[in-house]
């Protein structure tokens, strides 16, 4: 039983904080782009980006199969380059997971980044700072609160994540069994001690981890 | 060394529609200036703080030049457009724009890039010495008042050295106090320095105390460029005379004659009016306008009247309590038209004046203002 629990919270918070970390690179970069330049086409990212917050997670999972599987699109190159199979692995649960937090994080912090008085940042270039330093220093500081909340949102998310995960990663125990996953599978098939354990060990954690990030975040003066 | 700038910028109701519709306001700005102090005086949306955007690269020109100290920064036909970051300019937002997150310290310093810790000290340490902020360094934004913000602000744009300092409205949310302190500030820095500095305001006082130069805008255009004096006294057009706070304003001047070679006579309506020598010929007309404070009133007791060329009769319309002063509408003679006079309030005590009452009032000639 020991067994049963720590594999899935251990599968869990790893993918979790490898998507996470994902999402805070890139998505803090994408808010970046979105809330301060103006190009062609910025209408059709932001919804290609927003999408999978509104579609049911499995057309999510299933896209993400006909995108990644041996004889998807991308799957196929990287399967002909390297002989990687991604389909049913734990990479391929976070990508889902990336896929279906990266859109709070980038409505979190774009609405953050935009929030951040521009003329601040006038100041910053007629002080003879470039752009890169002054986002470093001046911009995505201020928006902190934002973009870490969109980052405690999207772990959130992809520790709850279900639906696509299942599609692309399964159920295959030690290996993609998440706890969600888990949970499901040992209520399934009428193990409800552990679907009772599982449970009451994701809330908690949970609930003791947004606690610690809401007193952290709220104890920063800006 | 100075500033020369000679620039168009249109702006556009919509996007798409550069090609095709004509701008819906074109920004014309064209002047020069040296090491003095100068004031971009008009109302709020005549394109000041657009040309302060243009200089110091936050905005584009569609045409012209911009050069400061014999270096280009923006030239259309050179294809020279400077980013910010090389334009050597002092910059001061109307909101003061100070990096809430740093101390004041870290504020003044953040444009010293590249020195040394040692050089940084210092040049702070300067920085507070000539804006009189000492003890401030290991403050927060969110800790000081307006004025020392408005001080801050001022030494983060100085300490790297600028070549020109942009000032957008720097005293607009300051108390009058602390709003003259800081004039007299900006002025000694500005002789310390020696170097150009551009002031916007909307206020006739400021622009008048500041200015060594002042350029008056109107709907995106330069009006008039003179000295204070000038452009107080000889306002070009009616737009300038009213940003100079004349509010008697008239279009109905018509030559009559010269009295001598410094005076002339000419009629507005009824009345007959002695300006100082006007270039016009016989018929012609212009418009003319005299300062409310230059208008002095007698009351009805022609006792105390001053002597001056012109003087009229009329009955007081209304009064209107400014607080420091009192504005009084006189109605002249017969005549629809209506002039206001301000009144010191010891001299409305002293005039006895109430509504309906008859009163005469006089105006020297060289206060009348003539323009076209």
């Amino acid at each position: 039983m020991i067994g049963q629990i720590w594999f899935p919270l251990y599968i869990t918070l790893k993918i979790s904080f490898v998507s996470s970390l994902i999402v805070a690179i890139l998505g803090t970069l994408i808010s970046y782009i979105l809330a301060r330049r103006e190009f062609m086409g910025k209408w059709l990212i932001d919804s290609l980006i927003t999408l999978p917050m509104i579609l049911p997670p499995t057309v999510t999972g299933y896209m993400l199969v006909v995108l990644l599987g041996k004889n998807g699109v991308l799957g196929k190159v990287l399967f002909d380059l390297t002989g990687i199979k991604l389909l049913f692995t734990w990479q391929a649960a976070v990508i889902a997971a990336f896929v279906v937090s990266l859109p709070l994080m980038v409505k979190t912090a774009t609405a953050a980044i935009e929030a951040v008085d521009r003329e601040l940042e006038y100041v910053a270039y007629t002080l003879g700072r470039s752009e890169l330093e002054t986002a470093f220093l001046i911009t995505l500081p201020l928006a902190k609160k934002g973009i870490f909340a969109g980052i405690v949102l999207s772990f959130a998310r992809a520790v709850g994540e279900f639906g696509a995960t299942l599609m692309v990663a399964g159920n295959i125990p030690g290996r993609t069994n998440t706890m969600a996953i888990s949970i499901y599978s040992a209520f399934q098939s009428g193990n409800s001690e552990l679907a009772n354990t599982l449970v009451i060990v994701l809330v908690l954690m949970s609930l003791v981890s947004m606690a610690v990030t809401t007193k952290l975040v709220n104890s920063w003066k800006i | 060394m100075g500033i020369k700038v000679d620039f168009k910028k249109r702006f556009y109701k919509h996007k798409n529609m550069k090609k095709k519709k004509d701008p819906s306001f074109t920004l014309d700005v064209n002047f020069e200036a040296g090491n003095e102090l100068v004031v971009l005086f008009g109302r709020s949306g005549s394109g000041k703080t657009t040309t302060l955007r243009c200089i110091a690269g936050l905005e584009k020109p569609n045409e012209g030049k911009i050069i400061v100290n014999d270096r280009v920064y923006f030239d259309c036909n050179g294809n020279v457009d400077l980013p910010p970051q090389q334009r050597v300019l002092g910059y001061v937002f109307q909101n003061y724009a100070l990096f809430p997150h740093m101390d004041v310290k870290k504020n003044i310093t953040y444009g010293l890039r590249g020195r040394t810790g040692h050089e940084k000290e210092n040049r702070m340490k300067e920085m507070l010495r000539l804006l009189h902020i000492e003890g401030l360094e290991d403050h927060f934004p969110s800790q000081l008042s307006g004025g020392q913000k408005q001080r801050v602000a001022l030494a983060r744009a100085l300490a790297p050295g600028p070549d020109i300092l942009l000032l957008d409205e720097p005293f607009s949310a300051l108390d009058m106090v602390v709003r003259m302190k800081l004039r007299e500030r900006i002025k000694l820095i500005q002789k310390e320095l020696n170097i150009p500095v551009l002031f916007i305001t909307h206020n006739p006082v400021e622009a008048f105390t500041l200015a060594d130069k002042i350029v008056a805008y109107h709907e995106g255009a330069v009006q008039q460029i003179g000295t204070p004096d000038e452009v107080f006294y000889r306002p070009n057009n009616r737009h300038v005379a009213e940003l100079a706070g004349v509010t008697n304003i008239f279009d109905d001047a018509m030559f009559i004659r010269h009295i001598d070679e410094h005076r002339t006579l000419f009629k507005a309506g009824d009345l007959s009016i002695i300006s100082r020598h006007i270039d016009l010929g016989p018929g012609e007309g212009v418009s003319w306008g005299i300062r409310p404070e230059n208008i002095i009133l007698a009351g009805s007791n022609k006792d105390n009247i001053e002597v001056h060329e012109n003087h009229f009769s009329g009955k007081v319309i209304s009064i209107v309590n400014k607080g420091t002063s009192k504005l009084i509408a006189i109605g002249p003679g017969n005549e629809r038209r209506i002039l206001i006079s301000e009144v010191s309030n010891k001299a409305y005590e002293e005039l006895n004046l109430f509504q309906g009452c008859c009163c005469t009032f006089s105006f020297a000639s060289r206060d009348v203002l003539i323009f076209t």
